[in-house]
């Protein structure tokens, strides 16, 4: 389970956080909504303590993120993968390279093993014979496929996704959403997406927290979002119809 | 009558001179503390290097063999211009070997490293920090860091380790291009004779010059990629912010290299 108390995070002159509460339950898909540039990423970053919030705790399986030693957040991060906006893929290795590479830092696997795992990771995601390609060399669509394989490939426990459809067209980000969802039935994983695009967050979600003005201004179901009579909240719906 | 302005006050004046100097030291004193924070980050870590053995060959062949054509290519002139300035200057004055001397001296103990240094602070240094910038706005380093691995050791030590070891061998190389091209020049288009130029070079030839230079080469290598390395972790951004890292790091590390030149000069000659 993950669970965020009282978050505050500051950049520059702009208050990101102004006490942020949300919990992770295990085995389910929590979408995160909110307005583009308004610190949702920021909060998948600080789970796995790639930034530091000002004040506020942040709990991973009973342990408090913000107080590890680097030894210890670096163990707790094989416990997490991550999906980045733009796969961030290591583009001067190719997208085999990619795949294998925190498998041959981190486990004992022999290469062969680490070949298999990463024939494994490509099917899940639906690709073949790619692994000898630069990152150059595939589209936008692969690119999300190929930094989902990444991730998965040290078996996670938990999936975290930032804006896993933004700027792919409609038919390859339905691809994703099917991956995501289909991921979460083989592997069990707990998932966290973060996103603007409401068409997806409810093809993925269990359940949905709605972040505005630094704070979450609700979390529910689908059908809690839907039925909410709250203004900020009814953009979404409206935005959905809309599509 | 009384006069109402909203001209600054004396002491808002006198303030004001101060603020942007003071807004400069501080500023350049956040960096540095930044700097040796991932220096020493890198030194505690150091054992982990042999992890990255792989990355440490990849960077010893783009620090090294790819810059082997424009070391040689400087150095060569530089020994030319040397050789011709120096017999223009004092023709008149002294034997024809010592020119062959002076080149000797001034290309081991100065001129090549000194210059190598510069030309790669452009070629190298640019290079990475162009590349880790890049790797950073693209949240390339942040997906090391989520893939547990330690982005210090995995890129910052391979590079400044290729650097303290290629910037040595390659002004070696320049050294003896330098020299060859010093005596072209002498023979060539001063007239001076390979065979009095090669006296003044053994005669004034001391194992310690070719020492002090690769002394120099090294602690150039390790300010040049390490200052790179730095400014491309400290990119904020998008490509703007990359190019701008790119210039600042060119423009640091040749001030950096220039008064370092002086200090070692100044200490161990």
């Amino acid at each position: 389970m993950i669970q965020l108390t009282n978050i505050w995070k500051r950049f520059g002159e702009k208050q990101v956080h102004q006490g942020v509460n949300l919990e992770v339950r295990d085995h389910e898909t929590l979408v995160i909504l909110g307005r583009s540039g308004g610190g949702k990423s920021v909060l998948l970053k600080m789970i796995i303590g790639l930034l530091k919030p000002d004040s506020g705790s942040i709990v991973v399986d009973g342990k408090e993120v913000t107080t590890l030693t680097y030894k210890q957040l670096q163990r707790l991060r094989f416990k997490f993968g991550f999906l980045f906006q733009g796969a961030a893929l290591f583009d001067s290795m190719t997208v085999g390279q990619n795949i294998e590479l925190a498998l041959r830092r981190h486990s004992d696997f022999k290469d062969a093993d680490i070949e298999e795992r990463v024939q494994y990771a490509l099917e899940l995601v639906k690709l073949k014979n790619v692994e000898q390609l630069m990152p150059s060399n595939i589209s936008g669509g692969m690119k999300k496929r190929v930094g989902l394989a990444r991730a998965i490939a040290l078996t996670p426990k938990y999936m975290l996704y930032d804006e896993p459809t933004t700027g792919l067209d409609v038919e390859t980000a339905d691809g994703i959403n099917l991956l995501i969802n289909e991921l979460k039935t083989t592997l069990g994983v707990t998932s966290i997406v973060v996103t603007h695009d409401i068409h997806s967050a409810f093809v993925i979600g269990d359940r949905f927290a709605i972040f505005e003005n630094g704070q979450f201004i609700m979390t529910g179901t689908k059908d809690d979002i839907r039925n909410s009579p709250n203004p900020e909240v009814r953009k979404y719906i409206e935005s959905e119809i809309e599509t | 009558m009384t006069e109402t302005t909203n001209d600054p006050s004396l002491i808002e004046r006198v303030a004001g001179l101060f603020h942007r100097p003071g807004r400069s030291i501080l500023n350049f004193f956040e960096h540095l503390g930044r700097y040796m924070s991932i220096i020493g980050w890198m030194l505690y870590n150091f054992r982990n290097a042999k992890e990255y053995s792989g990355n440490i060959m990849q960077q010893m062949v783009m620090i090294g063999n790819n810059s082997i054509p424009i070391v040689l290519f400087v150095s060569m002139f530089v020994g030319m211009v040397t050789s011709v300035q120096s017999s223009y200057q004092l023709y008149d004055w002294i034997p024809r070997s010592v020119v062959g001397a002076l080149v000797t001296k001034s290309v081991l103990l100065e001129l090549t490293p000194l210059l190598t240094a510069l030309v790669l602070a452009g070629k190298v240094g640019a290079t990475i920090t162009a590349e880790l910038g890049t790797m950073r706005v693209t949240e390339q380093i942040d997906a090391l860091e989520a893939l547990a691995f330690d982005p210090v050791s995995f890129l910052i030590t391979p590079r400044v380790l290729a650097g303290i070891l290629m910037f040595p061998i390659l002004v070696i190389f320049g050294d003896l291009v330098a020299i060859l091209g010093g005596m072209f020049g002498a023979s060539v288009i001063a007239g001076i004779p390979v065979e009095a130029f090669v006296d003044g070079m053994q005669s004034s030839f001391e194992t310690w010059d070719a020492f002090f230079g690769i002394i120099k080469a090294t602690v150039f290598g390790f300010i040049i990629t390490s200052v790179s390395c730095y400014q491309g972790f400290q990119v904020q951004g998008g490509s703007e912010g990359v190019g701008k890292a790119t210039m600042n790091s060119v423009v640091v590390t040749c001030l950096s290299v220039v008064v370092m030149d002086f200090v070692l000069a100044s200490v161990l000659l």
